[in-house]
């Protein structure tokens, strides 16, 4: 049993490291579904990350600190949807700006506390509220028990979210009225759906989303706050591309934040897999850690390109991705 | 009964671009004084602050020249990319691949330089580098561009991954030790990018202002921006991208070859940024896993804040750069606010003058009665 402990530990290691990519997925899919391609979920997340962890560690609550992210990572949206609904501005241009300035306001906040950085422990509420609850029965399955089923209440609840927003979208009359106007807005126009309202609500919503990931990557990370890397550290483009790796359906992101999870936690546990097994893994060893990396996103490119050429790139994708609509224009 | 609105918007027309202008600059006044409430948030005094920042560490400093210089190294690569970019942006060309093709330039140029540096002379060398970095550098673009002419595929999504392809591409050259990995320092235990040999290193020209030197490849994008300018407004196929740009179909009607004129475009493009990163790379004399310093994502936002204008584009680099310098600068002397400040800035910019240029492109017209019931 001794040496299946390494690999219980991998994929526990991957769906904590990686719970974050479906929060941010998620948010991403519920905005592009309103037509909206918004790139600034690295910015949004990093926000979201620390106003959430200020407001839960000064309350020394966890939920106080989910909500603040929420309402953080919401603010972001809600500039996204004024700036791209209402001002017409380009969405690539904005979604990007996004990024450069949350990045930009996380280390101004962070950096503003200096030496008096809350510590996580000093939230000893939050802690106990964040550490692992096992699910009775399944979590007592030999290694998988542990690896899936032994977590943060906060991976529950954004497997929770994905189901969720999948059912919203599949089964609810505003869930159908939300494709239709991702898929041709001035059709959804004319049969009396507010289109700006339906686009500024699930931008928000979807951006509130990537705040709780952000929140959660910074209790992941212990919160501790270095002034060189971002606590997301790239899991929100990663995210960008598992939108179309997950052809835009939530359930499928739970999926692909566990395949693209999978190559993320490889490039960390390679070396001590091969050590424990020699001579079934042995050779993982001897592949670069950037091949790794670089997988999520050569994944995504090659699923982008086959699609295209299959003509079927409308399969899941709304048609009116990224276009502003302009009632006047109609 | 759906509830009207009372306001609908109205496209201007024949704005002046002296009230664009006028619009930016106050846009910009108002992000900086926003930046100054944030800064007095965290009790740091804003004027004192942008005193520094805005003086650049030129001021009363005997080594100025070494700013100037600092300053050039982050201006030059921003310009030329921020016109490159707008190139592919004026065909609506979503490239925002800047990040990889920079990448890719300088690791053609890297390659020259380990490989060939030292059996050449420097002018040789040195055209050898900005020719491969541009080609690599456009192909990576081109590849694209052939994609979406062809399949339709999303040029916006697939550049934003092929930024990442190669920056691991870069990373791998840059930590995985062997023999065969030329990229590398021999004399380093731990892998470490090789210093170029001297014949790759960018010429620099003695000027006037004492121990102050001018880098070349600074001159050469000055006049590339010269010379895109003039490509775009006299040339046959700087009239054809602003055809298909503003409306492919027309451009079809006209006969136009509307692939090739992207194809084409893209790869000058991308050239272009490819060129700008092997000018970095021979102005550093080294590769480093984060010289693009961000080019390719700021490039974005300065090509747009320039309205895709050529010389709008070297004013706004000019004042980007100063943002980015200046809060380097500064952050030696406040230890609460570091060098991504700069960013924060930025952003507050572009949201001010994308709210401005709002005001700029369109109108509010109060509906009257009778539309109303309607």
């Amino acid at each position: 049993m001794q040496e299946y402990g390494v690999f219980t530990l991998f994929l526990f290691s991957i769906v904590v490291y990686n719970t974050v990519l479906l929060y941010g997925t998620v948010g991403e899919i519920l905005t592009e579904k309103a037509g909206s391609l918004n790139l600034g979920v690295e910015g949004t997340m990093a926000v979201g990350a620390i106003f959430g962890y200020l407001a839960g560690v000064s309350t020394n609550n966890l939920w106080i600190g989910l909500v603040g992210a929420f309402i953080a990572g919401g603010l972001c949206g809600l500039l996204f949807a004024f700036l791209t609904v209402s001002l017409q501005a380009n969405q690539n241009v904005t979604g990007l700006t996004i990024t450069t300035f949350g990045l930009g306001l996380y280390f101004f906040v962070g950096k503003g506390f200096g030496s008096n950085w809350p510590a996580l422990q000093s939230a000893p509420d939050v802690v106990a509220a964040y550490a692992a609850v096992p699910i009775p029965v399944l979590s007592s399955l030999p290694m998988v028990g542990k690896a899936f089923f032994s977590h943060s209440v906060l991976v529950y609840l954004g497997v929770l979210i994905a189901v969720g927003i999948w059912w919203y979208m599949k089964y609810t009359k505003t869930g159908l009225k939300l494709r239709a106007v991702g898929e041709n807005p001035s059709a959804a126009d004319s049969v009396g759906i507010n289109i700006n309202l339906y686009k500024y609500i699930h931008i928000i919503i979807g951006s509130g989303i990537m705040g709780l990931g952000g929140y959660y990557m910074a209790l992941v990370m212990g919160g501790s706050f270095e002034g060189s890397t971002c606590w997301i550290n790239g899991y929100g483009w990663i995210s960008i591309a598992l939108v179309i790796f997950a052809n835009w359906n939530p359930v499928m992101a739970i999926l692909g934040s566990l395949v693209f999870g999978f190559f993320n936690t490889l490039q960390v546990y390679s070396g001590s897999l091969a050590n424990s097994f020699p001579e079934s893994l042995g050779w993982l060893s001897g592949i670069p850690a950037q091949l790794y990396q670089a997988l999520p996103f050569l994944i995504t490119a090659i699923v982008l390109i086959a699609s295209s050429i299959r003509q079927k790139d409308g399969e899941g994708g709304p048609a009116a991705l990224g276009v502003n609509y302009f009632r006047e224009e109609r | 009964m759906k509830k009207q609105s009372s306001f609908h918007m109205v496209k201007r027309e024949g704005v002046k671009w002296q009230q664009i202008a006028m619009s930016y600059l106050i846009a910009i006044v108002v992000a900086i004084a926003l930046g100054g409430v944030l800064l007095s948030v965290q009790n740091v005094n804003p004027f004192d602050y942008y005193k520094d920042m805005f003086s650049l560490g030129v001021v009363g400093n005997k080594f100025a020249y070494k700013q100037v210089e600092a300053f050039i190294k982050l201006f030059t690569p921003l310009l030329l990319t921020s016109v490159a970019l707008s190139l592919a942006f004026k065909m609506r060309f979503w490239n925002i691949g800047g990040e990889g093709q920079f990448i890719i330039g300088a690791l053609g140029a890297g390659s020259v330089a380990y490989l060939l540096g030292e059996t050449m002379p420097t002018a040789v060398v040195l055209l050898l580098m900005a020719l491969v970095g541009a080609v690599l550098g456009g192909l990576y673009g081109a590849v694209v561009a052939i994609l979406k002419v062809k399949h339709g595929t999303n040029e916006t999504l697939l550049t934003l991954m092929m930024n990442y392809l190669a920056l691991y591409l870069l990373k791998f050259f840059g930590e995985t030790s062997g023999d065969w990995n030329f990229f590398l320092a021999k004399d380093s235990n731990r892998p470490l990018f090789a210093t170029f040999p001297d014949n790759a290193k960018m010429i620099t020209l003695p000027t006037p202002f004492g121990s102050f030197s001018l880098n070349l490849s600074l001159v050469i994008v000055v006049l590339l921006c010269v010379g895109v300018w003039w490509y775009l407004k006299y040339t046959k196929q700087g009239y054809e991208i602003s055809v298909v740009g503003d409306s492919p179909n027309s451009a079809k009607y006209a006969g136009m070859k509307v692939s090739k004129i992207v194809i084409r475009t893209i790869f000058l493009s991308a050239a272009l940024i490819g060129l700008a990163g092997a000018f970095y790379a021979s102005s550093a004399g080294t590769l480093s896993t984060s010289m693009t310093n961000d080019v390719g994502w700021t490039g974005i936002i300065v090509a747009w804040l320039a309205k895709l204008n050529t010389i709008g584009i070297i004013v706004t680099s000019l004042l980007i750069t100063v943002l980015q310098h200046g809060c380097s600068v500064a952050s030696s002397s406040y230890a609460t606010v570091d060098a991504n400040f700069a960013d924060l800035l930025q952003g507050m910019i572009l949201f001010s003058v994308l709210t401005a240029d709002f005001f700029t492109r369109f109108k509010l017209v109060r509906n009257s009665k009778q539309e109303v019931a309607k």
